[in-house]
């Protein structure tokens, strides 16, 4: 099954929610594991309903005796608010192979939400930003949320520039309830310029999570000769020599993740980097090992 | 400078084609979407500018490479005298060894003058040493080493051979065809006359060859010599033979000379001639007294002169009894016995017998014995006879066959073997008669002979020249003189009777020297003299006288030949004066007087305006000449395209080189 989680392997499925079932299926086959794992069965307590909450969830027991309706919680639903913030600039369409960076965002996104949604019974929501917010879906359990979101994935076409300074009045908006926030994006910016701009989140009591993806030729390029290379971006365009990027560019990536990376802990996030020729398990158990230092 | 094959230049057109590559593609790259440009910096446009650069010595091999080879391929040529090709110089100096160069002190001033000429030499200059006789005798190879060229040059001795500076001109330019560097010629000579060609021409040197001459006589000097000798080879009787001599005096006053007949070293007659000034005086010595077997004859004069070695004339002559001729003819032919014992005993020395007999007492002859056989117009040969006669004839023999009328009444010639055809008699004919119309006259019964034009044949046989020698034809073609090989031997026809009926041969004048050279090819004869000059060749085998040795020893009483050569020889040249001793392959031997070539005795000089016009021909013996020589001689083209060749090898690896270094995919480091 572990073939299943390959990128280039899950770009010859065209159906955004079939990967995302295959991706998540594969993933948690591989652990050998119960199906059940991160879902908890310990009870937690039990709290009023309030309108709006679903009615699965009522003890119906406790309303004969009582006829006061009360939701049982387990140990394990509680937080469960996943937030995804997908970069969607025009740098995520860069790819050196079958598969770009915005494409691997998506498998990844995907797969989490299927993870949160079907696995965790968790809400998920989805931000999609360049320099600003394009699209906001309201993290929710309800049925047929996790169709919304793929939709929203699906729709997510990368264009104009990031910018993450603008639109994060927006994220403190849409971000007032605690949950787990997964930041996925290539970070074409100063790395201080990124905390600065992502560390308020976390003063809400989220947990951020920053989803680093590259491309396998802007970790560590190849060029043979010299080129004229166009910025994705600014439409800039620079000629390159096979010696620079042999040195001081990888030198320059390298310590820009570094950075980024160190910042990120600093500031209470955890930092994770994504090749796009990598598997996708590596976020799925990301997102799972957070959730349940959560717990 | 010009090009051989311009045409090749049109090739240049090909350059364009990595102008494209490098120019105009480039611009045509498609730029590579990356993205963020922010970890990369504007710093790098040095950097492309300098690849840039390398690029442009890439593309400058590329352009060369395509110019060399187009330009290797138009072969270019720039024109430029010999003399410039090289900086050095051959010395050739050449010692002339000839025969007049043993007149007074000559060689030893030569050989002198020439060592003085190598210790002046610059020690960078290679010399080469030769002797001038009647060929250039090349003694080293171009070298050094003094002591070595001293020591050749004082090895050279003197000569018995006619100088050539003909022979010299052409040795030089032999040498020059082969050589690049500038050769000085020093010829070390008495300059004389008699050394130079027939054409001027013929001196002639090639340009690159500059002369200087160094004369070691400084005038002519009065020489007398013996010129020439008429001595027969053979002697049969020594009262009948008669030695003449020439006396010859160069440069001379009247003078009264000794002229003494010396035999085995004995003198044995002499007398007194008196030699005009610069003129010549014949001396005739009646008798020839030489003891039988071979003797070491010369005619000498008292010497007188600077050069003596011309005072004496060799010759050898051979003493034996007359050789005898078996004549056979009809009872009824008188004449014939009678003219041609005539005519053999009318001949020189005398040396034949004439034996007459009649067929009909033919049988029981020895024909061993006999120096060859003549049948003249025999009717009716026995049988036994003419087997008899086939055989001597194939093992060596020799005979002469006339046909006369009594041809008419034989179908074939006998022992000739050859049919007769027809009988022609020219007087019933209304022709009256017929004259010769075709002689060879390189056969040796006619080589000496006059016109035999005048002769009148009236009666003649036409006999089948199958497989003869046709040596004269009479004017209806009828073949009148026929020679055929019979195993060994030799049979002569004569088409027609040794008679006066049937042609005025016999009284004719030709008759006689056609009897004696006749009976001199017929007895083996005719090639036999006493004497010869130097440098002549004497044949030792014939064609069919291979694998038998000979045997030759010189006046120094060597054996030149070596066992190889003894036996392979074909012919042996007479390189010095003195007897020479032969043993030729047929087992015959010989005694030889050679003599050098009187023309050497002429000790008169080259004019001087000869000499500087040979001189100026190749510039001239000193320095400003011989500059200005080389700027007179002609320009040849000295082509260039290997030059361009190892161009295009070298720029064909640098362009490899740096290809291979800026274009070839970089293997990522892990």
């Amino acid at each position: 099954m572990q073939r299943f989680l390959d990128p280039s392997v899950l770009a010859e499925i065209s159906s955004l929610d079939l990967i995302a079932k295959t991706v998540v299926d594969g993933f948690v086959a591989g652990l050998h594991r119960s199906p059940d794992f991160g879902f908890s069965q310990e009870f937690a307590e039990y709290r009023a309903y309030s309108p709006g909450d679903d009615l699965r969830h009522v003890d119906w027991n406790v309303f004969a005796r009582t006829e006061r309706a009360y939701l049982k919680r387990y140990r394990g639903e509680t937080n469960s608010l996943l937030t995804v913030l997908l970069d969607a600039s025009n740098s995520m369409n860069f790819t050196s192979h079958k598969i770009t960076k915005m494409d691997y965002a998506r498998y990844a996104a995907a797969s989490l939400f299927y993870l949160a949604i079907h696995n965790q019974r968790d809400a998920a929501g989805l931000i999609v930003f360049d320099d600003e917010v394009r699209n906001y879906i309201r993290p929710s359990t309800r049925q047929g949320q996790i169709n919304r979101l793929l939709h929203g994935l699906e729709l997510a076409e990368p264009r104009a520039r990031t910018d993450f300074a603008k639109p994060l009045q927006h994220f403190q908006e849409f971000l007032r309830r605690r949950g787990v926030v997964l930041i996925i994006s290539d970070f074409y910016e100063a790395p201080e310029r990124i905390i600065r701009t992502i560390e308020p989140l976390r003063f809400h009591g989220n947990e951020i999570v920053l989803f680093h993806v590259l491309d396998p030729q802007e970790i560590r390029p190849d060029l043979g000769e010299p080129a004229v290379f166009v910025d994705l971006e600014t439409r800039e365009e620079m000629e390159i020599t096979p010696e620079y990027v042999r040195n001081d560019y990888r030198q320059k990536i390298q310590q820009h993740i570094a950075t980024l990376r160190d910042l990120a802990r600093g500031a209470g996030m955890d930092y994770f980097l994504l090749a796009t020729d990598q598997p996708l398990d590596g976020a799925l158990r990301e997102y799972l090992s957070i959730r349940q230092g959560r717990n | 400078m010009g090009f051989l094959a311009p045409w090749f230049l049109a090739g240049a057109a090909a350059m364009g084609l990595p102008l494209y590559l490098h120019l105009l593609r480039r611009h045509t790259t498609t730029p590579r979407s990356f993205s963020s440009l922010m970890f990369f910096e504007r710093r790098t446009q040095s950097s492309v500018r300098h690849r840039r650069l390398r690029y442009l010595l890439l593309l400058s091999l590329r352009l060369a490479l395509l110019a060399l080879l187009a330009l290797s391929f138009a072969n270019p040529y720039v024109k430029r005298t010999v003399a410039n090709a090289s900086g050095d110089k051959l010395l050739f100096l050449v010692i002339d060894n000839s025969f007049s160069m043993r007149a007074g002190s000559r060689l030893a001033d030569a050989k002198r003058e020439a060592i003085s000429v190598l210790n002046s030499r610059a020690p960078s200059d290679r010399a080469q040493i030769a002797a001038l006789g009647s060929q250039v005798h090349v003694l080293t190879q171009p070298i050094q080493d003094p002591s070595a060229l001293r020591t050749t040059v004082e090895s050279i001795h003197p000569g018995d051979s006619l100088g050539s500076f003909g022979e010299l001109a052409r040795a030089i330019r032999s040498m020059r065809e082969n050589t690049r560097v500038p050769i000085e010629l020093h010829l070390f000579s008495d300059m004389q006359k008699s050394n130079m060609p027939a054409g001027f021409s013929e001196m002639a040197l090639p340009p690159g060859v500059t002369l200087v001459l160094h004369p070691v006589a400084k005038a002519a000097q009065p020489n007398w010599a013996v010129e020439s000798v008429n001595a027969p080879s053979q002697v049969w009787d020594p009262q009948k033979a008669r030695v003449d001599a020439v006396i010859a005096g160069y440069e001379t006053p009247a003078a009264t000379r000794t002229v003494s007949l010396v035999v085995n070293g004995k003198t044995i007659d002499s007398r007194k001639v008196e030699v005009p000034a610069d003129g010549r005086a014949s001396v005739e010595f009646q008798s020839l007294n030489v003891p039988y077997g071979f003797s070491r004859c010369e005619v000498r004069i008292d010497s007188a002169d600077s050069l003596p070695a011309d005072d004496s004339y060799l010759f050898a002559v051979e003493r034996s009894d007359p050789q005898h001729v078996l004549f056979v003819h009809e009872s009824s032919d008188s004449h014939s016995p009678l003219f041609f014992g005539a005519a053999l005993a009318s001949a020189a020395e005398a040396s034949f017998t004439l034996d007459p007999v009649t067929v009909e007492r033919l049988l029981g002859i020895d024909y061993s014995k006999y120096a060859f056989v003549v049948l003249s117009d025999v009717i009716s040969l026995p049988a036994q006879s003419e087997n008899d006669l086939l055989r001597y004839v194939r093992g060596g023999g020799s005979i002469l066959i006339a046909v006369g009328t009594s041809a008419a009444r034989r179908a074939h010639v006998p022992v000739f073997g050859e049919s007769i055809l027809a009988a022609h008699d020219y007087a019933r004919d209304g022709e009256h008669f017929l004259t010769v119309g075709e002689a060879d006259s390189s056969h040796p019964s006619l080589q000496s002979s006059e016109s035999w034009a005048g002769v009148k044949f009236y009666y003649a046989v036409s006999v089948d020249p199958a497989n003869s020698r046709v040596i004269a034809k009479l004017t209806d073609q009828t073949p009148l003189l026929l020679d055929k090989s019979i195993g060994e031997g030799h049979a002569l026809l004569l088409a027609s009777g040794l008679d006066n009926l049937t042609n005025d041969l016999p009284i004719q004048p030709v008759f006689v020297p056609f009897v004696k050279q006749t009976a001199r090819y017929l007895s083996g004869t005719e090639d036999r003299t006493g004497f010869r000059l130097v440098d002549s060749f004497l044949e030792l085998r014939t064609t069919k006288e291979q694998a038998v040795s000979v045997e030759v020893i010189d006046p120094a009483g060597h054996r030149p030949l070596s066992l190889q050569e003894a036996t392979s020889a074909q012919s042996y040249q007479l390189t010095s004066a003195g007897f020479y001793e032969v043993r030729l392959a047929n087992g015959r031997e010989e005694l030889v007087g050679v003599n050098a070539d009187r023309r050497e005795s002429d000790l008169a000089l080259i004019d001087d305006d000869v000499l500087a016009l040979w001189r100026g021909k190749t510039g001239t013996d000193s320095q400003q000449s011989s500059v200005a020589g080389q700027s007179r001689e002609p320009a040849k083209p000295y082509g260039l395209w290997w030059y361009a060749m190892l161009l295009v090898l070298v720029a064909a690896l640098g362009e490899s080189f740096l290809a291979a270094r800026y274009l070839t995919p970089r293997t990522e480091e892990p």
